[in-house]
């Protein structure tokens, strides 16, 4: 456990110092000022957009964070060979990728709680100046989807992971980690048309259904993990859909973070 | 102590797959206390071999132990420790929390980490810059840095790549000295270098690798009882090998 602990701080310090964090952090707070910004010139649902719009401004640092700080953690210990330092300790494969995991998924925990704490500050300032268009408003929503898009990002974080432990640099691991996070956001959907193409009029072949559905189980359903719409508009999200949505992460989860590490002990490192 | 067997490794590089034979059926034995001296031109097999020593590199035949025990398990690295060719570290961690992961990944107590610690420091001339970012250090830093990391568990056996490489003449100095100690202290180093003059200064024993084929393999006084020095014998065996230095 002390291994794992040792590899997670060394990762989560290497990350939280990198200066594309403070960059993502200003990118956010800026995003987050325009929200102020905005909801003055709009004056119509000012509850609903200021929700929106700080939720999605902490999505996308958070995606950012992912993509430029945590796949630039695994990949960076390949392409400059400071994997040496790790693997020649009394390490195993499983306990360096795991651990680098745990360091990478405090990153994204502390980096989404403070975006999350400005968010909802930002929304706090809003609800203040126009009280009037926050009825419907709760904080409990604000706070589900801010957990929520965090299991996401961890999610991404650990197939990023699964990426890296065959691609062979960092490039590759980055775009098949932006194609799958494109893939997983519209799975859903795409599958919802191909399979009753009907109500919208369209013809669907039976290989592109195939490869849809092959695509839908392939991938996860990341839209899933997107409860930005809800929280904005007030709606209840029920406990079995959280239940679900959590069992579902966690299968995914392991099972990602399983075939890196399978991959990952074959691995040569010349 | 290090045993290779009848170990061989072949790579396959470019577009066209191209097979190179980075090591034909190694066989070396370095005992216990021994300086082990590994010498070869550049591309000779030499890191390749130190690297199947780490498990980093698997042989597509043969074995490789260390005190008796497989190289795949990963506890024979708490005896084992390593300093790589050019060596990389995290950018944005100091030399101290380098040196903190190095005991914590190896069992050692918080106590034992820091006492060793400090004093690795202050022997590598550290001290000073041990809660610098080791981004700011100078390669002979990095080295030196690194050097302490291979040792902060107090190991049994030192596998050092090129150690003295890049390194001014004080520094190849404080790398030999180091050397002689842990033989002194009763450690096995085995050690890869391409300059003689390292190999007739601190080693007992050395061997000459050229195109992955271990040539000659003997003790220091023996290869040199004869007329030829250490460079005529190294230059010997890489012409009868048909070789460049580059393979």
């Amino acid at each position: 456990m002390s291994k794992l602990w040792a590899i997670a701080v060394i990762t989560y310090k290497e990350g939280i110092r990198n200066r594309a964090l403070y960059g993502i952090s200003i990118l956010a707070v800026l995003l987050l000022a325009a929200n102020q910004l905005i909801c003055s010139m709009i004056l119509r649902d000012v509850g609903k957009v200021s929700v929106d719009l700080s939720l999605s401004a902490v999505a996308f640092a958070g995606l950012l964070v992912v993509l430029f700080v945590g796949i630039n953690l695994m990949a960076k210990d390949l392409d400059r060979k400071t994997i040496y330092m790790v693997l020649s300790r009394p390490v195993s494969r499983a306990q360096y990728l795991v651990g680098k995991f745990i360091g990478l998924a405090l990153i994204i925990c502390v980096s989404m709680s403070l975006l999350g704490a400005c968010a909802a500050a930002s929304i706090f300032l809003t609800k203040l100046n126009y009280p009037n268009f926050f009825d419907r408003f709760a904080w409990s929503g604000i706070f589900t989807s801010m957990v929520f898009s965090t299991l996401m990002l961890l999610l991404l974080a650990a197939l990023s992971f699964l990426f890296a432990s065959f691609a062979s640099n960092s490039f590759v691991t980055l775009v098949l980690t932006i194609a799958t996070y494109l893939i997983g956001q519209v799975t859903g959907d795409v599958k919802a048309l191909v399979e009753a193409p009907a109500v919208v009029g369209i013809q669907v072949s039976a290989i592109t259904t195939a490869l849809v559905k092959t695509a839908y189980y392939a991938f996860p359903n990341l839209a899933l993990f997107d409860l930005k719409i809800q929280a904005a508009h007030g709606l209840p999200v029920t406990g079995s859909y959280i239940l679900w949505t959590v069992c579902y992460w966690c299968f995914y989860l392991v099972m990602a973070l399983t075939l890196a590490t399978l991959i990952f002990r074959k691995r040569e490192f010349p | 102590m290090i045993r290779f067997e009848h170990v061989s490794k072949e790579f396959r590089t470019g577009v066209g797959r191209k097979r190179v034979q980075a090591l034909i059926d190694l066989n070396l034995e370095v005992p216990r206390g021994e300086v082990f001296g590994f010498l070869g031109p550049n591309g000779a097999g030499k890191s390749t071999a130190i690297k199947t020593l780490l498990h980093l590199i698997r042989p597509d035949c043969g074995a490789v132990t260390i005190l008796d025990r497989p190289v795949s398990d990963p506890s024979v690295r708490f005896h084992v420790g390593y300093l790589p060719e050019n060596p990389y570290f995290y950018d944005y961690l100091t030399a101290e929390e380098l040196l903190w992961f190095g005991g914590k990944s190896a069992g050692m107590p918080a106590e034992a980490i820091r006492k060793r610690s400090a004093m690795l420091l202050e022997r590598f001339n550290l001290g000073a810059a041990a809660k610098r970012r080791l981004s700011s250090y100078s390669k002979g830093m990095v080295q030196r840095a690194g050097l302490a990391l291979a040792l902060i568990h107090d190991p049994q056996v030192a596998i050092l790549d090129e150690p003295m490489s890049g390194l001014d003449p004080l520094g190849r100095k404080m790398v030999a000295d180091l050397i002689l100690e842990l033989k002194a202290e009763g450690k096995t180093v085995f050690f890869s270098t391409h300059i003689l003059s390292d190999i007739e200064r601190i080693c007992d024993r050395a061997g000459i690798i050229v195109a992955g084929r271990l040539r000659i393999v003997d003790r220091l006084e023996t290869l040199l009882a004869g007329a030829e020095t250490l460079e005529e014998i190294f230059l010997r065996e890489v012409t009868s090998a048909g070789g460049s230095s580059e393979q």
